[in-house]
């Protein structure tokens, strides 16, 4: 194929150049590569061997909490859902169906039933009665059908429903097995990860819950006293290991003016070791540098 | 190309930034706790030394409490008493909740072995190093002074304040139906000794700023006159005998005034003298009751209380512009204000439901905070640093007794000094 | 010569165990005392607004004083939180007026204040009783500048008292110079 415009534009070989650097780095924003290296201070574990057991949180006193946002599912957690919602509205479907049917039936059978009398009728006025009476034993025994074809209705439905949960577990296990073993499970994660980072954080609820522990772990130590009555601000900077204790101790970036106040506060921080930290190996990076900024005698103007 | 370089340069460092560390997360802490400081004061060794300076650690941990900022851990069960930092056990010391620890030892010094010296250190537990490091001497008989001085060495360092634990208070005891005495005492009440003894009631005990002088009401004359007596030499002048009562001394803060209340024959009303007696001048005169007049400390105020506005309240003075603004709203009545060192703090008696109480209230935010629950609590005065309140109660006897208590409202000490009732008891200042 | 070196060096060795020491002691722990009992003017005692106009009581107004039924009840009782002279005490007030009127007396009127509170406040409370009630003397016609006032406060109170027994402390007392 020709296309000569391609071959009459001078410029055109530096714009596609320019072209294929900018689709390039596009991509490469979006699937960044982590150049640098870090070293950890930690042993890298293989994520996803098995469920990390989550340690339980101690309980809080009652204070008034920061606003925690409620989690936005990842997309992942979003094919599962659909899965499960389209698993859910075929279960219905097939209840509805067989419910159905035996509606149909029971509806059949009550006609037939409904000619036979009326050839009876006709026929014998003698058993008229006797008829009657086989009737209404007829009538009572179908109501007794009815009655157990709805109980049996509804235990079907009740299994269903049980069967259903058990099913959704297995689903949501295997779906978690194959996300665990998956490569490409692992290339999706990290593009989420990619956007997310972007996107600024859809897993902000559990950081904010730890950031809320820790605020109340070094708030109960805070000894105002040594601090005077006049409003100040002091800011410490800190540096943690995952077992929640600091490395290389709390780094006063702003002073109170107060010596004794400085150290309480110093002092309030040191004692709230270990802090809480989360198991989240991406959420503990998050909260592995902190600031810290108290004003110990209420807020500043 | 010119052109697509710097689009290639913009979009590398979107990528950078994209790729970058988060800025730090901030976590904002707003407020905190009163608490105390745990801190452990060991038995310091003792190398040949008396058996009086072995009690030395029992004075600092009970001068430190009574402050109502720090908190004694049980060492009872601890065996080791290091004497410096390089004997001390941290994480033991960290497991027992102790942030700080006192050690030392004693040594007898100087001619025949007659002087004491005491080598003592102020350990952190969390940052694992020595604080303070001092050394002081004296006789085995002060050793309660030399105790109280290790104490305010270590609040000095821990809290920015003065220590109040070298200084004195005093109060006037009814040792009999006429038998009054005014004393003089170390603050935690040792070592008491009398400085006027009278048939007739003593009261409105006042120490000079400047700790030479102590001005006090005396009912010897059939009436109430002031007086104002030399602490060292026991030499005392009449300040005040006018017609009518003479009472509610109140020095200046440079001692150089008194502000009192005199009557004539009307109702109780402030004036100003000079500490000599001389210039005396009225400082208002209303219908109502005028009395108790206490002085901010920058000189600019008077408080007193007033009955002006049906029942006693607070009320301060401007002393140029005699301005008048009433500073207590709370409670039935409100009555014997007095200033902190810095002028923050108004502490007076609140009358709510019958009971007399000891109150502060923060001048700047107008909040009131009760110390005690009364009923018949009286006689309140800060210390001089301005971290405790010393006031007389009455005991299930209906026997006056004194106490301390810490302006945190964590910690309520008496002072022992026997079981005759107090009438009014004051605080000495800082000796410098 | 044994016991007089014995005692010498007892007292060198009380001499040295008075011996100056490293803590400067400022607080006067020897300073005399006085005693007070028997003192009188120190020198500076100022009056500065003079003595009663009224005439201290000679020997024959002091029998006529006590031998006056009317004029043995001298106190006047107060109501709490009240300065207000009730109609119960109107007699004694103007008994004592009449007698005063008579001899042109001089009279201390003494105030009293029950013990709650502080004892500087109740100074001002008892003053304020003893004031109420000079007024209600002049309002008979009793010069003022014959009439002191003095307030006890709760110094000569019942320092156990409860309820309506305080009640007892709440009072100001008619004296008479010279008696």
């Amino acid at each position: 194929m020709r296309l000569p415009w391609l071959e009459n534009n001078d410029n055109l070989q530096a714009n596609l150049f320019t072209l294929v650097i900018h689709l390039a780095l596009f991509i490469f924003m979006i699937f960044s590569v982590n150049w640098q290296v870090k070293t950890p201070y930690y042993a890298e574990v293989e994520l996803w061997d098995a469920i990390p057991t989550q340690i339980k949180p101690k309980p809080l006193i009652k204070r008034a909490t920061p606003k925690v946002q409620k989690p936005q599912p990842s997309i992942a957690e979003k094919i599962v859902e659909a899965k499960k919602d389209a698993d859910i509205q075929l279960k219905k479907k097939k209840a509805a169906e067989l419910k159905k049917k035996k509606a149909a039936e029971l509806k059949k059978k009550k006609a037939a039933e409904l000619k036979k009398k009326k050839a009876a009728e006709l026929k014998k006025k003698k058993a008229a009665e006797l008829k009657k009476i086989e009737q209404l034993k007829k009538k009572a025994l179908e109501e007794e059908k009815l009655a157990e074809l709805q109980k049996r209705l509804l235990e079907d439905e009740e299994v269903e429903k049980v069967q259903k949960k058990l099913l959704e577990q297995d689903d949501l296990e295997r779906l978690q097995e194959e996300l665990r073993n998956k490569d490409l499970a692992k290339e999706t994660r990290i593009a989420i990860e990619g956007t997310q980072d972007l996107v600024a954080g859809t897993n902000s609820g559990e950081l904010e819950k730890y950031k809320a522990l820790i605020q109340q772990k070094i708030y109960q130590n805070v000894n105002k006293q040594l601090c005077g009555l006049d409003p100040l601000e002091l800011i410490f900077e800190i540096v943690l290991m995952p077992t929640g204790d600091l490395i290389g101790g709390a780094k006063m970036i702003k002073s109170s003016k107060i010596e004794s106040c400085d150290q309480a506060v110093e002092r309030a921080i040191l004692q709230a070791q270990p802090l809480p930290m989360p198991q989240d190996n991406r959420l503990f990076s998050q909260l592995k540098k902190l600031k810290l900024k108290f004003q110990p005698n209420g807020p500043i103007n | 190309m010119k052109q697509s370089f710097w689009k290639f340069f913009f979009l590398i460092w979107l990528v950078c930034i994209s790729n970058a560390s988060h800025a730090l997360e901030v976590i904002e802490i707003l407020g905190g706790k009163a608490s105390q400081i745990p801190v452990a004061v060991i038995p310091f060794k003792d190398n040949n030394a008396q058996k009086s300076m072995q009690l030395m650690h029992e004075v600092i941990t009970n001068d430190l409490n009574r402050s109502g900022l720090f908190s004694s851990i049980d060492i009872s069960g601890v065996s080791d008493y290091p004497i410096d930092e390089r004997e001390v056990n941290f994480s033991n010391w960290a497991a027992l909740q102790s942030q700080f620890i006192v050690v030392g030892k004693i040594d007898a010094i100087g001619r025949s072995n007659s002087q004491m010296q005491v080598t003592w250190s102020l350990i952190d537990i969390y940052k694992e190093k020595t604080v303070l490091s001092v050394a002081i001497k004296g006789q085995p008989s002060q050793y309660r002074v030399i105790a109280h001085r290790i104490a305010d060495t270590i609040y000095e360092k821990l809290t920015g304040s003065k220590g109040v634990f070298d200084t004195n208070i005093a109060f006037v005891k009814k040792l009999g139906k006429e038998k009054y005495s005014l004393f003089i005492a170390d603050y935690d009440g040792h070592n008491p000794r009398a400085i006027v003894n009278s048939r007739y009631s003593i009261i409105s005990p006042r120490w000079s700023p400047n700790g030479k002088k102590i001005a006090y009401v005396s009912f010897e004359k059939k009436k109430p006159v002031i007086y104002v007596q030399d602490i060292e030499t026991g030499k005392r002048t009449l300040l005040a005998n006018f017609r009518g009562n003479n009472s509610a001394p109140a020095w200046s803060p440079d001692s150089k005034k008194l502000a009192i209340v005199l009557t004539y024959s009307a109702n109780s009303q402030i004036y100003t003298i000079d500490a000599d007696g001389k210039n005396i001048k009225q400082l208002m005169r209303t219908r109502s009751i005028n009395t108790e007049p206490a002085w901010s400390p920058n000189g600019k105020e008077i408080y007193f209380s007033s009955d002006r506005a049906g029942s006693a309240q607070i009320y301060k003075v401007d002393v140029d512009t005699n301005e008048v603004v009433r500073v207590t709203f709370e409670g039935n009545n409100n009555v014997s204000p007095s200033l902190s060192p810095d002028g923050k703090l108004l502490l007076f008696l609140n009358q709510d439901n019958g009971s007399y109480r000891v109150a502060i209230q923060n001048l700047l935010s107008n909040q009131m905070l009760k110390l005690t629950n009364g009923p018949d609590d009286e006689s309140p005065i800060f210390s001089p640093n301005g971290h405790m309140v010393l006031f007389t109660y009455k005991d299930y006897g209906k026997v006056s007794k004194i106490g301390t208590v810490s302006i945190n409202g964590l910690k309520m000490t008496p002072i022992d000094v026997g079981s005759e009732t107090i009438l009014e008891s004051t605080w000495g200042p800082l000796s410098d | 010569m044994k016991n007089s070196l014995l005692l010498a060096s007892l007292l060198a060795i009380l001499a040295a165990g008075c011996s100056t020491t490293d803590i400067n002691d400022s607080m006067g722990l020897n300073a005399p005392f006085p005693e007070l009992e028997s003192s009188t003017g120190d020198g500076s005692e100022v009056d500065l607004i003079g003595s009663s106009q009224g005439k201290e009581l000679n020997q024959s107004a002091l029998d006529e004083l006590a031998a006056a039924a009317e004029l043995a009840d001298r106190s006047v009782y107060f109501d709490y939180d009240s300065f207000a002279i009730k109609s119960d005490f109107e007699g004694v007030i103007s008994n004592h007026a009449t007698f005063i009127n008579k001899h042109d007396a001089a009279v201390v009127v003494y105030g009293n204040a029950d013990y709650r509170g502080s004892h500087e406040y109740n100074l001002a409370l008892g003053q304020k009783r003893a004031v109420a009630v000079k007024q209600a003397l002049e309002a008979l016609g009793v010069n003022g500048s014959a009439i002191e006032t003095i307030s006890f406060g709760e110094e000569h109170a019942n320092q156990t008292c409860t309820g309506s027994t305080c009640g007892q402390d709440r009072r100001a007392d008619i004296g008479y110079v010279g008696e």
